[in-house]
């Protein structure tokens, strides 16, 4: 008797989900085959976002008025040319045409909604040579900080919450969220929020670079694996 | 014979033919709202689309008899509209077996406000995709279709229009709102928003039957009850509970009206009757006067319900309720002696006699199972009681008083009824 009483209790929580967690990425039911070689990109140039700009300016001893530009335009640096070497044939499209575009929320799970731009129904973005690049990956935030949880950025019922005051750091991290669109047919492929921590004693400008190229070799990883 | 079978095989591939013949395939189909006299308006980004706006309103009577007179046009305004072309064409890429609808959601705004302005027209997606014709259904509902597929392509318009019709357009007409109706509809409130009702009734008419056990708990506790029996009238072992005299395990009817406020509180007005044989010793001689001897059990309660609603459905409510209350019973005996029995026996003149009332108390749980607001189906299950006279004040040697005889008649009851309900918001 008590083993089926057990038994059903455990059923129980499997099915209603005892302990909650995420799903962080949503995969097109037609999202076959991953990109190998041929990848755009647009979104960098205002994707990156440094949270602490205080802390980080002093630990890595840049001048605190210009360390978000700094910071963010280094980070994005070491992201493209990541991603240069990843994929042969890689552009960069101009974020001119696609800045002009709505900001939509894409739901990942029951309570993680993604916000960033798509590109609209019907129409291709072109890269600057006027070409049709087959994928693009949206890079919609790279935020960059110290011990961030994703959960607080996208869980719409943790986002009001506050941070406690912490002072001691054991990693710096980053969340990125981004989608993968099919520029062919227009439609998000693959779309997912990563969280990646880099632990650190003191911070250097070679930590954040392993952040970024961790993050880099992470979407890669997810790209491949959301594939069906 | 020979020309029945001719006929059916004649059906069958008519049927086969229709089926198979246009290659039809359906995505998906939610069924939507198919009115009568429809507006249906045929949206393609075809330079000649594959169906004819008039062959296909034949085609509609054609296939569906109650849709009477439907109007089919080109919708040019759509055609002349770049985010709807745009759209149309992003739809054409992408409409697949394998997407859900909500793949294929139109993302522009100024395509969801077409949608919405659609008001009761019926707008039927045809565009030609190689050797194919995807087909999709949108109404002012929803911003994503509501039925979708694909019909192999063939020159023949009339022929595409019947396999449309045939497929998509097959449900009950509704007859369309006029300007008024559909305004009412607007402002009412959604059935699943609504307020609160002030109070509810309900009347119930209901079966059920009762013993002295209560369910899972040991049959020791009432063994010395049930197993009793009535010795020369009056003598059992114990009188502490009616059940020594009676039978416990009977059906009941019972009536009931009641009422809650605000889904929350409430009361209820029970009518309860059973009737139970006295359990006499058939080795007993001096019963063979008796030609029966039974007790009516009529008792009138009165419970405090609580209650919370619930709505799974538009058509049913369901509303869980625990209730607590108290009741007067009276035992109404029903004793007759055989025909040929001029004298009864002493026995019988001074056989037992109940209390002329008792007051009990009742506790319990049940369901109101509504469907239509209306109609309702009733269950419920609970403990009642019948305690000591209640006329009887506890005088100061009570201690040396004989105890009440059916001081403690405890049951456990389970019934069901059928009831009507009234709601006032």
């Amino acid at each position: 008797m008590f083993r089926i009483f057990a038994i059903v209790c455990i059923a129980a929580c499997a099915l209603v989900g005892c302990g909650h967690s995420y799903h962080w990425s949503k995969s097109h039911p037609l999202y076959k085959k991953p990109p190998y070689a041929n990848l755009a990109i647009v979104g960098t140039d205002e994707a990156f976002v440094l949270t602490r700009s205080a802390w980080f300016a002093k630990k890595l001893g840049w001048n605190p008025d210009s360390i978000q530009l700094k910071a963010t335009a280094f980070c994005e640096e070491i992201f493209l040319n990541e991603l240069r070497r990843a994929y042969p044939t890689f552009v960069k499209i101009p974020d001119e045409q696609y800045k002009q575009l709505p900001e939509e929320s894409q739901k990942l799970d029951d309570r993680i909604f993604m916000k960033g731009r798509l590109p609209e129904q019907g129409v291709a973005l072109k890269d600057s040579a006027g070409n049709v690049p087959p994928y693009i990956l949206i890079l919609h935030e790279f935020i960059v900080g110290t011990d961030l949880k994703r959960e607080t950025y996208f869980d719409y019922a943790l986002i009001h919450n506050e941070n406690t005051g912490k002072k001691t750091s054991k990693n710096i991290s980053a969340i990125v969220s981004y989608t993968l669109w099919d520029n062919e047919k227009q439609r998000p492929l693959f779309s997912a929020v990563d969280e990646i921590q880099h632990p650190i004693v003191v911070p250097t400008p070679k930590d954040l670079e392993t952040l970024v190229r961790t993050a880099v070799k992470q979407i890669r990883i997810n790209l491949y694996g959301g594939a069906s | 014979m020979q020309k029945g079978y001719s006929i059916f095989a004649l059906v069958l591939f008519l049927l086969f033919f229709t089926a198979e013949s246009f290659g039809q395939k359906v995505f998906f189909n939610e069924h939507p709202t198919i009115w009568k006299n429809a507006d249906i308006l045929i949206w393609s980004v075809d330079k000649d689309p594959a169906i004819d706006p008039k062959e296909f309103c034949l085609s509609l009577k054609r296939n569906n008899s109650g849709i009477g007179e439907p109007k089919c046009r080109l919708q040019g305004e759509w055609v002349r509209d770049s985010v709807a072309i745009r759209y149309a064409n992003w739809l054409n890429a992408n409409l697949d077996p394998v997407l859900k609808p909500e793949y294929l959601r139109a993302r522009h705004p100024a395509m969801q406000a077409k949608f919405q302005a659609l008001e009761d027209k019926i707008v039927l997606f045809v565009a030609t995709n190689g050797n194919l014709v995807n087909v999709a259904i949108f109404d002012e509902t929803a911003s994503e279709p509501k039925a979708a597929g694909s019909i192999l392509l063939s020159p023949d318009k009339i022929s595409m229009g019947d396999a449309i019709a045939n497929t998509f357009f097959g449900g009950t007409a509704k007859r369309r709102l006029s300007k008024d109706e559909r305004k009412k509809m607007q402002t009412e409130p959604d059935e699943y928003f609504q307020e609160t009702p002030v109070f509810k009734a309900w009347a119930g008419l209901g079966m059920g039957y009762s013993q002295a056990q209560v369910p899972l708990t040991p049959d020791n506790w009432y063994s010395s009850h049930v197993n009793s029996q009535v010795r020369n009238y009056r003598i059992t072992k114990d009188s502490v509970s009616l059940w020594n005299f009676l039978d416990d395990s009977d059906p009941y009817l019972t009536f009931y009206i009641g009422g809650t406020w605000y889904d929350f509180i409430g009361i209820e007005l029970i009518y309860h009757y059973a009737k139970h044989h006295m359990k006499t010793d058939p080795k007993d001689t001096v019963y063979q006067e008796l030609d029966h001897w039974d007790f009516s059990q009529h008792e009138i309660g009165l419970n405090a319900i609580f209650s919370r609603n619930y709505k799974p459905a538009s058509w049913v409510n369901i509303t869980p309720f625990m209730f607590v209350g108290f009741q007067y019973s009276f035992f109404v005996e029903d004793i007759e002696l055989k025909d040929n029995v001029k004298t009864p026996s002493k026995a019988y003149q001074a056989r037992i006699k109940f209390e002329e009332a008792y007051k009990g108390a009742l506790l319990g749980f049940g369901s109101h199972f509504i469907f239509l607001k209306h109609y309702g189906l009733g269950l419920r299950t609970g403990i009642s009681s019948r305690g000591r006279n209640m006329y009887v004040d506890p005088s100061p040697d009570a201690a040396a008083e004989a105890s009440v005889i059916g001081g403690s008649t405890i049951d456990w009851f389970i019934g069901a009824g059928l009831e009507y309900h009234i709601t006032v918001f």
